[in-house]
């Protein structure tokens, strides 16, 4: 076996700090346009692309664009907007910290990778 | 996925908002300008935001609600942030000038009354209010933007 820098953990990594950089992308596109009329709220299944990502990491396949879909079930303004700040706020928060465990994650896997590498001179 | 892009639609975002606090400045200085460079009394602007259209490589798969807010989106220009948010045009209140019998006016019409732009002061607080807090909500996701940022140059540290 060869050996590998890149792990299958630090490829599932990549993709789920892809994943919550498009839900941060997304938050910001929706309260940039809090005042749009008729914008409707975008939003993704972040579970369920994740789901996918890890399939296609097991079949080694390329990484696919994630579907972005209006969301629904929200609360529309007279204007036909229908942009909730607490709703935005929230979801930015919870992909900041998606982002921030990835990156932890991420960083004690390379940590690992480099305690093989000094193995011998410890 | 680039997370600088993050930061360009709040910009794009904050800059729409003050434009819009420019223009309500702009509606309450001159509520009671009497005299335009077009004759006539000054007249209420207000600003048309729309959405910029999305960013193919990003939301390619994505047909049924980019077609939901295209109705609300025009010709795209360099400038714009796709996903972000542009001025797409300042638009004057058509309301009639409200008239105010003031017959020593030197803008008085030969009825004696003076036509004043039909600014409500509070109308215009409240919008001022709308796009401070806007701006402040945008800021904060520049911000939020800025910590996932440094945090991923925290993987290349050891």
């Amino acid at each position: 076996m060869q050996p590998q820098i890149q792990t299958r953990l630090s490829d599932q990594i990549e993709r789920y700090l892809d994943l919550a950089a498009t839900q941060a992308k997304l938050c910001a596109a929706n309260m940039a346009n809090i005042d749009t009329p008729g914008f409707q709220t975008l939003g993704m299944d972040f579970e369920a692309e994740m789901r996918e990502a890890l399939g296609s990491i097991e079949d080694g396949g390329a990484a696919k664009a994630v579907r972005i879909r209006a969301v629904e079930g929200l609360i529309a303004r007279p204007d036909g907007n229908n942009v909730s700040m607490d709703r935005e706020s929230l979801e930015l928060a919870e992909a900041q910290l998606k982002f921030k465990t990835g990156v932890a994650l991420l960083r004690e896997e390379y940590q690992r990778v480099m305690d093989a590498i000094h193995a011998d001179t410890k | 996925m680039n997370l600088f892009g993050v930061m360009d639609v709040s910009g794009s975002a904050m800059q729409a908002e003050r434009m819009r606090a420019e223009v309500v400045s702009a509606n309450m200085a001159n509520a009671e300008t009497t005299r335009t460079e077009s004759g006539g009394p000054y007249h209420r602007q207000m600003v048309v935001f729309a959405a910029n259209p999305t960013d193919p490589t990003f939301l390619d798969t994505f047909h049924g609600a980019q077609s939901v807010n295209a109705a609300t989106s025009s010709a795209r220009s360099d400038s714009e942030v796709p996903g972000g948010v542009h001025v797409a045009a300042v638009v004057e209140d058509p309301a009639a000038p409200l008239k105010r019998y003031d017959p020593g006016h030197p803008d008085a019409g030969a009825d004696g009354y003076v036509s004043y732009p039909d600014i409500n002061p509070l109308t215009e607080m409240v919008d001022l209010m709308g796009a401070t807090r806007a701006y402040g909500l945008n800021g904060s996701a520049v911000q939020a933007a800025k910590g996932m940022i440094s945090s991923a140059l925290e993987i290349a540290r050891s």
